[in-house]
């Protein structure tokens, strides 16, 4: 029986892949494709062909089972909106990068693209016109506003226009630390009031002093306690000028040499001499590779509401999550994880209308992000389920968080029953920055931009991670940097803040 | 007779002192012979050193790893990397397939395209010789750009997510044609096709007939370049390959190992990349899909040796 459904799915697999072929060699009709599903239900316009629509998420891989799941799902699309799904899941980094980029740049017939500020770009492939404009659509098809809020959407937008329409999962962000649970017992520890990052000394100060096998903090490259400043940035993470995370003002200024950071660099500088950091901390890669070895202590971390359980899972190491700075909301989420739809999709509008299905349809949502019940899956109650063989399973590709609303994806039993009351919670508290919306343009001042890109690689991990002398060198690092011209950068940023602060 | 010999005498006399003297002055003294002996000992090793410890971090048990770092003696051998390799199964034995399949056929095709290219270039009697030659030598210094290749093989020719994807780009590249060029010049003097021809052979017969089976060192040569091109390609399938039925080994370890790179380096800035992290194979594994992706390739070059040297020294004058 396995073995004819497979033989099956390799079947459609095929069918599909062919009338791609077919359709991308025949210069195809506004309509778009003919039908290639076997239909089982009655289309919904019978004299219209059904669209196939083309999508590109990034991914660990393309789940084995995927033709299993896009056959179920195409059956109740074909009814609904008769469209048909046609997925395809890249690797992430350079892998979906690559594809989709060249892709995009050569005006492919693709409908639905997954894209972020650190996959396939957002801003730039925005800019370069190679996404459809959605706000005719939006208006069009409420929906999506209505779940995602204005203020979210629009902090999406660029120069007030939609390229793609962001999840609707936690809008915010805070830092904090997390820490062995076992140790926090054994000495037990206090871990409230830690409300800054040098706040922690005293705990690691016990680890220190007790544990001798124990390094109390853990940091790799840009893993570290410098994130707790959370600086709202500008551009890149090593590229100077940001502004402050609480709305003080609008001036930006360059947040490496800022009096906070050099405090933080003194503090590091004193934890290092201490014997806090490990003596590697400036050249480690994988900040959860080392946390999984079991000879750290705490270790700074991007939160929300369930990060402990969910770093427990991926480590098998019990931690406990330590709050520290104020959930804010930032361009960091709004353009964490979008879709968007290519300007050579021929069916714009039927790729709108199923990504808004992602949004309100729950069965889509699951379906794609879970598979199928009692094969992928088993329903518990009404809202939690188990997976069924989780490391072998033929789908499970952990899409909630890259589509669509994620409050309506079913829970499993292993989380926490109130976990989306919980996000909801966490974006409400959340303070939405000055910044939000804002997309600072390199092309002025690119030669400053890599020239400061280079300084600050060459400096940062020492300072982060406490290894070298503070005093001389920042002096050489503001030297250096001022010889890159990070003034016109920040003259540059401020230029442009003001006047889309101006324009708003 | 006796007159014979003593003519001849002399010069076997002078002949054997000249091979007597040639040999004392090539021959090297013992002690650069251990000098050398011990320079190329320590090059072999530090070629051969990386393999090792990649295959002893493969089965090296994965808490060792983290803890101790790598080693060539752990302390404890563990399979369970490459149980998860097999495991995994499908996915790796499939793109295995894949790529051996490519480089048979893809090596097989292009070493004909490429001596088809080449075979005229050579022949003196081709009268637009210095046309193709140059239109080969221009593809070497100027390209299309990556977006323009893409559309010919996605738009022009539609061969994306297909198994001719992988091959039909490195078909004929002008480099080895202009080796392979060279070494039928030099290799087949035109007597040998003047004879041909009057014993009446065609151009086809000539060429595949006697041209071909004189030039077997060029032609492993050549198909040793390409095996190693094909077998080592992860570009083709990063650009062009959608459908993960068609992902070769190389790019499935290319694809691993720059996934995790990416994730671990921080630029990922989602929430849920620790979490994505996790999933993906452990360090040990990693090591396990490396060791097997060395597989067969290692064997080709034994296959080759014979001829390797002799092909690459006399092809390699250009001109």
């Amino acid at each position: 029986m396995p073995k004819t459904t497979k033989i099956w799915g390799l079947i459609l697999v095929m069918v599909l892949v062919f009338s791609l072929t077919l359709t991308s060699c025949v210069t195809p009709s506004p309509t778009g494709t003919g039908t290639t599903e076997p239909s089982d239900g009655t289309p919904a316009a019978p004299t219209e062909p059904t669209v196939t629509l083309k999508m590109y998420l990034v991914g660990n891989r393309q789940e084995p089972d995927t033709p299993k799941v896009l056959e179920e799902a195409n059956k109740y699309l074909k009814d609904k909106l008769n469209v048909a799904l046609d997925l395809n899941v890249f690797g992430w980094g350079d892998d979906y990068d690559q594809k989709v980029n060249t892709a995009l740049a050569s005006g492919e017939a693709i409908d639905i693209v997954f894209t972020a500020n650190w996959a396939a770009n957002y801003y730039v492939n925005a800019a370069s016109g190679y996404f459809t404009e959605l706000n005719q659509y939006i208006e069009k098809y409420p929906a999506i506003k209505q779940i995602l809020g204005e203020d979210f959407l629009n902090g999406s937008a660029l120069n007030g226009k939609n390229y793609a329409v962001p999840t609707n999962k936690e809008k915010v962000h805070n830092w904090g630390y997390l820490v062995r649970k076992d140790l926090v017992d054994k000495y037990n520890m206090d871990v409230t009031g830690i409300d800054s990052y040098e706040k922690i000394e005293p705990l690691l100060k016990i680890v220190k002093d007790n544990e001798p096998e124990i390094t109390p903090l853990c940091i790799a490259t840009m893993d570290a306690p410098f994130q707790l400043l959370d600086w709202d940035r500008i551009s890149d993470d090593d590229v100077p000028g940001a502004l402050y995370p609480d709305n003080r003002n609008n001036t930006i200024i360059n947040n490496f040499l800022a009096p906070e950071s050099i405090e933080y660099y003194n503090t590091m500088r004193d934890w290092f001499n201490n014997g806090y950091i490990h003596q590697d901390a400036a050249t480690m890669q994988n900040q959860l590779e080392l946390m999984k070895s079991g000879k750290y202590f705490a270790a700074s971390q991007s939160l929300k509401p369930g990060k402990d359980d969910e770093i427990v899972a991926s480590t098998g190491i019990d931690w406990v999550q330590i709050d520290v700075t104020r959930p804010v909301m930032s361009n960091r989420e709004t353009t964490g994880a979008l879709l968007a739809i290519p300007a050579g999709s021929k069916n714009p509008e039927k790729a709108f209308r199923f990504i808004e299905l992602l949004y309100t349809d729950k069965y889509v949502k699951n379906l794609l992000n879970y598979g199928l019940e009692d094969v992928h899956y088993k329903k518990l109650s009404d809202n939690v389920i188990e997976l069924i063989d989780p490391a072998n399973s033929g789908y499970n590709p952990g899409h909630g968080w890259k589509f669509g609303d994620q409050f309506k994806d079913y829970l499993m039993s292993n989380e926490d029953p109130q976990k989306w009351e919980k996000f909801l919670a966490y974006n409400d508290e959340g303070l939405a920055l000055n910044s939000l919306g804002f997309v600072f343009d390199k092309t002025n001042v690119e030669t400053q931009i890599s020239a400061c890109k280079n300084v600050v690689q060459a400096y940062y991990k020492q300072l982060f991670t406490g290894s070298v002398e503070v005093e001389p060198t920042v002096k050489q690092f503001e030297a250096e940097l001022k010889a890159a011209g990070v003034d016109d950068l920040i003259a540059e940023m401020q230029r442009q803040y003001d006047e889309w602060l101006t324009a708003k | 007779m006796a007159e014979d010999i003593s003519v001849q005498n002399p010069d076997i006399i002078i002949e054997d002192e000249h091979r007597f003297k040639t040999n004392t002055s090539n021959r090297i003294s013992p002690v650069s012979n251990i000098l050398l002996n011990i320079l190329f000992a320590l090059c072999a090793i530090i070629c051969i050193a990386p393999i090792l410890l990649i295959i002893m971090i493969s089965l090296t048990e994965e808490k060792e790893i983290l803890v101790n770092g790598y080693t060539f003696f752990p302390q404890k051998l563990s399979l369970k990397a490459y149980d998860y390799v097999i495991t995994a199964g499908d996915v790796i034995w499939r793109a295995y397939g894949v790529s051996i399949f490519v480089t048979v056929v893809g090596t097989l095709l292009s070493l004909m395209v490429i001596c088809l290219y080449a075979y005229p270039l050579s022949r003196q009697s081709f009268k637009y010789k210095n046309f193709f030659s140059f239109f080969a030598y221009f593809t070497m210094i100027f390209g299309g750009g990556l977006v323009p290749w893409y559309m010919v093989y996605t738009q022009l020719v539609n061969i994306k997510n297909t198994i001719w994807i992988l091959i039909v780009p490195y078909l004929m590249n002008a480099w080895y044609m202009m080796i392979m060029r060279t070494f039928f010049k030099t290799t087949i003097h035109e007597s040998i096709i003047e004879s041909a021809k009057i014993d009446g052979a065609g151009e086809f017969r000539t060429f595949f007939v006697i041209v071909l089976p004189l030039c077997r060192a060029g032609l492993a040569t050549i198909g040793l370049f390409c095996t190693l091109g094909y077998w080592n390609d992860w570009w083709l399938p990063l650009v062009f390959v959608t459908d993960s039925k068609l992902y070769n080994v190389q790019y499935l370890m290319y694809q691993t190992l720059n996934m995790i790179q990416y994730l671990a380096s921080g630029s990922a800035q989602f929430a849920e990349s620790s979490k994505v992290l996790a999933d993906l194979p452990s360090e040990g594994a990693r090591m396990a899909i490396a060791v097997i992706s060395i597989g067969p390739i290692i064997f080709a070059y034994p296959f080759f040796q014979k001829y390797f040297i002799k092909g690459l020294t006399i092809g390699a004058v250009k001109g």
